[in-house]
């Protein structure tokens, strides 16, 4: 019942996300200031929103491998992990195209910005340290992902402040509430992918580690063999 | 034994270090709160002056890690004059700021990388940890030693920034608001840089890795410090607000640091501790 669970989640994103480009780009009226880059916020604002939750999922799953040795946290926040840098890369392309038709310019130094590209880059560590570091990263890379997780806000905070010092930009108007109406089908689309996609990396990691815990006993096996008929 | 059992001496070191008088008796009938600060905390700090002491008087004999961060700093403070001297003087009050975080996270994280270093190459890491002290008492003592060489080289720039550009002049004219500046940005730095540090030790030769998670982790405490630090230079009113804000960073990112410190170091009770991609990377290496 648990490997359908992905399966069906993809299918609701595959059907859910031609409705979702349907509703954005026939069937809501283009904004005034902005024109139709707009649009680009109903996939934008999700991913951004998706990031957030997988940062902190990623970290609580840190903290419970780090405590209780789970495994099942630790394949959890390897997947989360690896996803706060696919969500995130989508965040960071769409990000700065729309900001460059709402302020003019890409990359303006937000608060939100930067913030996300911090986390993105802390997550990026992550998996660095996942994929090269040496034995016993595992744990290294579950206080770096904790950190990563209380980090958030306050890289959001420490850029507030200095933006308070620094003023360059406006923040963009507020949106009229029917367009927030096309946003939710974009969202249960990309929650749908990104869930099911975490269930599947979680199901993969789980699979190596069963994999490699049966090499290892294989292997022991073996030397106790050899080990018993060099003693004889 | 598993990794996670602790072993309960720290009461027996402060009876065999005389801090028996601290735990019980008058103070004990005094209050409970202060009875638990004079159980845990004084021994505590004690057995973690005892191990920055053992690690600073051998850094005293030799020299080596404080003179190469020295050295290593000045290069860093050249290469920035250099670059940054033909800017417009009322940018220098803009540059020096990143000047100093960017010369102290560099010293810093040079610093880090062989704080542990000893430990390793002597392999007295484990003879450490079998030690009958408590483990956090282990990360404050090395916080201790790589906060005292980093605050050195801030010690350093700071008047040589002052000597360069003339926008700097506050790093010495207003000593005390500097000296607390430096400390309160170096410790957050220093806080989380031991911690991983700590960390990498224990993977043999993956201390390059160390700058990767250094720079994104502590990049919250270094823009604070960089907020304090032109806010000092413009005399802004806010100072102390801003100084306030890098306290807090700075208690979030110790209180996480001595909480983190002994499930990275030692681990849990699984084992093998090593991750999976490491075991499969073992199991290829055993294999070809």
């Amino acid at each position: 019942m648990k490997r359908y669970i992905p399966v069906a989640l993809f299918a609701l994103a595959a059907f859910v996300t031609p409705y979702s480009v349907n509703r954005v780009f026939l069937h809501t009226g283009i904004e005034r200031k902005m024109g139709t880059v707009q649009k680009i916020f109903y996939f934008h604002v999700p991913l951004a929103w998706i990031m957030m939750a997988l940062a902190v999922t990623c970290g609580i799953a840190a903290m419970i491998q780090l405590r209780r040795q789970s495994r099942l946290a630790e394949a959890t926040s390897i997947a989360a992990g690896e996803l706060v840098l696919i969500t995130g890369l989508g965040v960071l392309i769409t990000g700065p195209i729309w900001g460059h038709a709402t302020w003019g310019r890409a990359w303006t130094w937000d608060a939100r910005q930067v913030s996300t590209g911090l986390l993105w880059l802390i997550f990026a560590a992550f998996v660095l340290l996942r994929r090269y570091g040496a034995g016993g990263s595992d744990r290294l890379a579950a206080a770096l992902a904790i950190f990563g997780a209380i980090d958030v806000p306050i890289i959001y905070y420490a850029v507030k402040i200095w933006k308070t010092t620094h003023p360059t930009t406006d923040v963009v108007g507020s949106l009229p509430p029917q367009m927030w109406n096309a946003l939710w089908p974009c969202l249960i689309a990309l929650v749908a992918m990104s869930i099911g996609l975490l269930l599947v990396r979680i199901r993969q990691e789980q699979g190596a580690m069963a994999l490699d815990d049966a090499w290892i006993a294989f292997d022991e096996r073996g030397a106790g063999k050899r080990g018993e008929v060099g003693d004889a | 034994m598993t990794g996670r059992a602790r072993i309960p001496i720290a009461s027996g070191l402060a009876r065999r270090e005389g801090l028996g008088f601290h735990s019980g008796g008058f103070a004990a009938a005094a209050s409970p709160a202060r009875s638990c600060y004079n159980r845990a905390v004084v021994p505590l700090l004690r057995q973690a002056w005892l191990l920055a002491r053992n690690d600073l008087r051998q850094e005293l004999r030799d020299l080596e890690l404080v003179l190469t961060a020295a050295f290593f700093t000045v290069v860093v403070l050249v290469m920035f004059a250099l670059a940054f001297a033909a800017l417009p003087a009322s940018a220098h009050v803009l540059a020096v700021p990143g000047m100093l975080w960017l010369g102290v996270a560099f010293a810093g994280a040079l610093t880090l990388t062989r704080i542990f270093d000893r430990e390793r190459e002597a392999d007295t890491l484990r003879a450490l940890l079998t030690w009958p002290v408590d483990r956090v008492a282990i990360y404050f003592g090395k916080l201790l030693v790589s906060l005292s060489i980093v605050l050195g080289c801030g010690a350093l720039l700071m008047p040589a920034l002052a000597l360069l550009f003339p926008a700097a002049q506050a790093l010495v004219a207003r000593p005390l608001e500097s000296a607390l500046l430096l400390l309160l940005g170096s410790l957050a730095y220093c806080a989380v840089g031991t911690l991983f540090a700590a960390g990498l030790a224990t993977a043999s030769g993956k201390n390059v890795l160390i700058s990767v998670i250094l720079y994104p982790l502590t990049s919250p405490a270094l823009i604070f410090a960089l907020v304090s630090t032109r806010a000092l230079l413009e005399d802004h009113p806010q100072f102390p607000t801003y100084l306030g804000q890098l306290a807090a960073v700075d208690a979030v990112v110790v209180v996480l640091g001595a909480w983190l410190f002994e499930p990275v170091l030692l681990g849990g009770a699984r084992k093998p501790a090593a991750g999976p991609s490491s075991r499969t990377r073992s199991r290829r290496g055993e294999a070809t």
